[in-house]
């Protein structure tokens, strides 16, 4: 009945994975500003609003390609879904993690930094001591994306999976200093 | 590689007529109604040329309906008859409407379940969708009026933190008054929309909304005709009343003064203190003249008693900046909505944060409306589509009950929409055929402290021992922000689906009818499955005595032999064929007649190895 579009949407299948749907090779590094610029490409191409006069049929359709083009690019641009999803690409589960992907260092470090952060005094007085914290968790998250990086580009699974881990370990911490740091703000 | 099969969507609309489309804002005080006129999106006047419609509606005994101002009116004279705020009563059950403030004045319709409550009034009994159709149709009338042509859609806002079930029964109102919804737009968002196409800048956006009960931010991307909603929050128990109250605990405690026991005085007292609060907002000090108490307030000493309630916003503004990933820093502007922004200990803080003076040059009545206006022009397809495009976010968490009434997410909040997401469920327990889902929206952790949208149950899952069913169930929030569930059984290789909408106007038949259907398809299914499994036991068993008959046939005498071949050639019979009860008859035959060879095999074979009687092998067998 409305003129606004009656074609139908875009043909994405989900047998292509996400590196194929923004046309990017399989790496972990990406250009950032290409992908924003490819998902805008799909994003006029598939989303629900640019089908409101068309049939039920391809709006329904419109709805789960759009999902698809959303799931991929939320996975393409966070570095550890993207590292989990290389990882998945070439038949690495990282679902589930077994004390030797861990390795005995991971595990001390974790215990020693989340003692680290209990230990800290509740008042304001722990504000710096917290910002620094960030500060080096910041730096090391960066330097473990470029390891994985290069594991991944050489192919050495077994270490990529285990810098993933070291990853999701450094992210969860990054949230709970955030938190530590809101509770001594007062909020 | 040709990855994509792009058609080019369906040449330029129609240029040769303009299409008349409204934005909508359905406020709890106010409602307005936008359109765009000669390329602008404008704020259409009554008769009287006010904007503000009152959201209040009367029902009169002779079945008249009046709706705004006039309808005010009668607030006073006829309370019961009247229905005002009735937006806070979407979604809610009639214990939640009665625990709130100002309902006391209506009478419940007792006839009606819990869940869907409805006011009794002179004209019948009234939902909540029925006495909002109401505002909308007045709302269209006036349009119409002024466009002079009939409407074909309209975008409605919603507040950003309204769930599935709110968002639902404004979606049913507005077709209830027979309105083409093209689509609800999050309030925040369209406020953006009507800031960011008005002031053509790019960048990152943060909209601090704090109303007079409410408090919502928005953090948006503009970029190149794309607006992207990054993340949203908010606090539905903060707003301008809370600092209100604030000062009035404030003037007691510096007065001395006690009203508590005096209802006519404490309404003076926040008259009194809301007054102080505006002069506190144009200058440095106040004086206080209060019954013999002479003084001064400062606005640090209001500050300092309104500090923990701006805390809470600036909490809300950093959830948000760390749900979209964006420090402070990286915000190119902040946009002040709502009264209660006015407040300098408001704006002082909000700059403070972020770094940067906020803009407060949109009218924060009218901007939400205007936003909406602006999508409905693009989504009639008056607008070139390469102008625009709108991306949101579902704002509230969405997860399933797991063991111990704990609450697993399954799309957490900020993600943008559509969105779908895929869960694989499987049995507990041996021979399980059905299993309930609890879908639920919001934060916590404890089912009990988050929104219930949905129980149901999925019936008709094949008997398989614990662990070999398989159900995927899919979870999809469209560009409005409602949910369906669509259910699979995956396990026999054929699907089942089952579409929910888990709503308020749910239509149990319906639910009833695909639930029938996917017991149905189950059935056929496991018919499926018993044949084949039927044939494979066949299959096996003739596997076995023919080889045993080559092996060992000299055991047997002629007839003997005979007879094993003749029902050996009945169950091949019976295999090709489709009933499984028949192929098991057969094979029971052939084990029936076979036994006694099977027995003089055992017992040659074992006795050549241990020596050991027949009848200890037989008791050994069981």
């Amino acid at each position: 009945m409305s003129p606004v579009n009656d074609s139908y949407p875009a043909v994405i299948s989900p047998e292509h994975t996400f590196f194929e749907l923004f046309e990017l090779e399989e790496s972990f590094d990406i250009d950032t500003d290409a992908i924003r610029e490819r998902y805008r490409e799909l994003q006029n191409q598939t989303h629900p609003d640019r089908f409101s006069g068309a049939d039920e049929a391809r709006r329904m359709q419109a709805v789960q390609q759009n999902s698809l083009v959303n799931e991929a690019y939320d996975t393409l641009r966070s570095p550890l879904k993207r590292a989990g999803y290389l990882l998945g690409l070439r038949g690495i589960d990282t679902d589930q993690a077994s004390q030797n992907d861990l390795g005995m260092d991971l595990l001390m470090e974790q215990m020693q930094l989340r003692e680290k952060l209990t230990e800290l005094p509740a008042g304001e007085s722990a504000l710096a001591e917290l910002d620094k914290m960030k500060q080096d968790v910041k730096e090391r998250l960066h330097g473990s994306h470029s390891t994985f990086a290069k594991q991944f580009g050489d192919n050495d699974l077994q270490a990529a999976k285990k810098t993933f881990f070291e990853m999701q370990f450094l992210q969860k911490l990054q949230i709970e200093i955030e938190q530590s740091e809101e509770q001594r703000l007062g909020y | 590689m040709a990855l994509l099969q792009i058609s080019e969507p369906g040449g330029k609309p129609a240029k040769s007529s303009h299409r008349l489309a409204v934005g909508i804002d359905l406020g709890t005080t106010n409602s307005l109604v936008s359109a765009s006129c000669g390329g602008k999106v404008e704020i259409l006047p009554d008769e009287d040329g006010s904007y503000l419609l009152p959201s209040v509606v009367h029902f009169a005994a002779n079945g008249e309906v009046i709706v705004g101002e006039q309808a005010k009116s009668h607030a006073i004279s006829d309370p019961a008859n009247t229905v005002s705020s009735v937006k806070r009563w979407f979604g809610k059950s009639l214990p939640e409407i009665q625990a709130a403030a100002q309902s006391s004045q209506y009478q419940f319709d007792p006839g009606r379940d819990e869940q869907a409550p409805a006011v009794l009034t002179a004209a019948g009994s009234k939902d909540p969708i029925e006495v909002s159709a109401e505002i909308l149709k007045s709302l269209v009338r006036r349009a119409e009026t002024c466009l002079k042509g009939q409407l074909e859609g309209a975008v409605i806002t919603v507040p950003a933190y309204f769930n599935d079930s709110q968002r639902q029964q404004t979606k049913d109102a507005a077709e209830l008054a027979g309105i083409n919804v093209l689509r609800l737009l999050n309030e925040p968002t369209a406020a953006a929309v009507a800031y960011g196409l008005d002031s053509r800048d790019e960048g990152d956006v943060v909209v601090f909304d704090l109303g007079g009960g409410t408090f919502d931010v928005s953090l948006l991307s503009l970029r190149q005709g794309v607006f992207q909603v990054l993340a949203t929050g908010g606090d539905t128990n903060l707003g301008g009343d809370d600092f209100d109250a604030a000062m009035v605990k404030l003037l007691r405690q510096k007065t001395g003064v006690d009203t508590a026991k005096q209802a006519g005085r404490e309404a003076e007292l926040r008259r009194y203190a809301i007054e102080l609060k505006h002069r506190l907002t144009e200058s440095d000090t106040a004086e206080i003249e209060l019954g013999d108490y002479r003084g001064e307030i400062s606005r640090e000493e209001f500050a300092e008693a309104t500090g923990s309630l701006v805390n809470r916003t600036i909490l809300t503004c950093r959830r948000v900046l760390r749900d979209a990933g964006i420090e402070a820093a990286d915000v190119d502007n902040i946009v002040l909505v709502g009264g209660a922004t006015r407040m300098p200990v408001v704006r002082d803080a909000v700059a403070d944060f972020f770094g940067k003076t906020p803009l407060a040059d949109i009218d924060p009545d009218k901007a939400v409306a205007i936003g909406a206006g602006i999508q409905a022009d693009v989504l009639i397809g008056n607008k070139s589509k390469d102008e625009f495009l709108l991306l949101d976010v579902n704002p509230l968490s969405l997860g399933i009950e797991t063991m111990g009434e704990l609450v697993e997410k399954i799309i957490p909040r900020n993600t943008t929409i559509p969105v779908a997401k895929a869960q694989e469920f499987t049995t507990f327990k041996d021979g399980q055929t059905a299993m309930s889902l609890h879908v639920v929206q919001g934060e916590r952790e404890l089912v009990s402290d988050c929104r219930s949208l949905a129980k149901f149950e999925l019936r008709g899952i094949p008997p398989m021992v614990a662990g070999a069913a398989k159900i995927r169930v899919t979870f999809q929030i469209d560009a409005d922000g409602l949910l369906s569930v669509i259910a699979e059984e995956m396990s026999t290789g054929k699907k089942t689906e089952i579409q929910i909408k888990p709503s308020f106007g749910l239509d149990s038949s319906a639910i009833e009818e695909m639930l029938q259907s996917s017991h149905d398809h189950a059935k056929a299914d496991r018919d499926a499955r018993m044949l084949r499994e039927a044939k494979l036991e066949g299959e096996q068993i003739i596997d076995a005595i023919g080889s045993a008959l080559k092996v060992d046939g000299e055991l047997l005498e002629q007839d003997e032999k005979a007879k094993i071949e003749s029902v050996m050639a009945e169950l091949r019979e019976s295999m090709e064929g489709s009933r499984p009860a028949l192929i098991h008859e057969k094979v029971e035959k052939l084990n029936k007649v076979s036994s006694g060879f099977a027995a003089r095999r055992m017992d040659l074979h074992i006795r050549s190895l241990r020596g050991e009687s027949i009848e200890a092998v037989e008791m050994s067998k069981d």
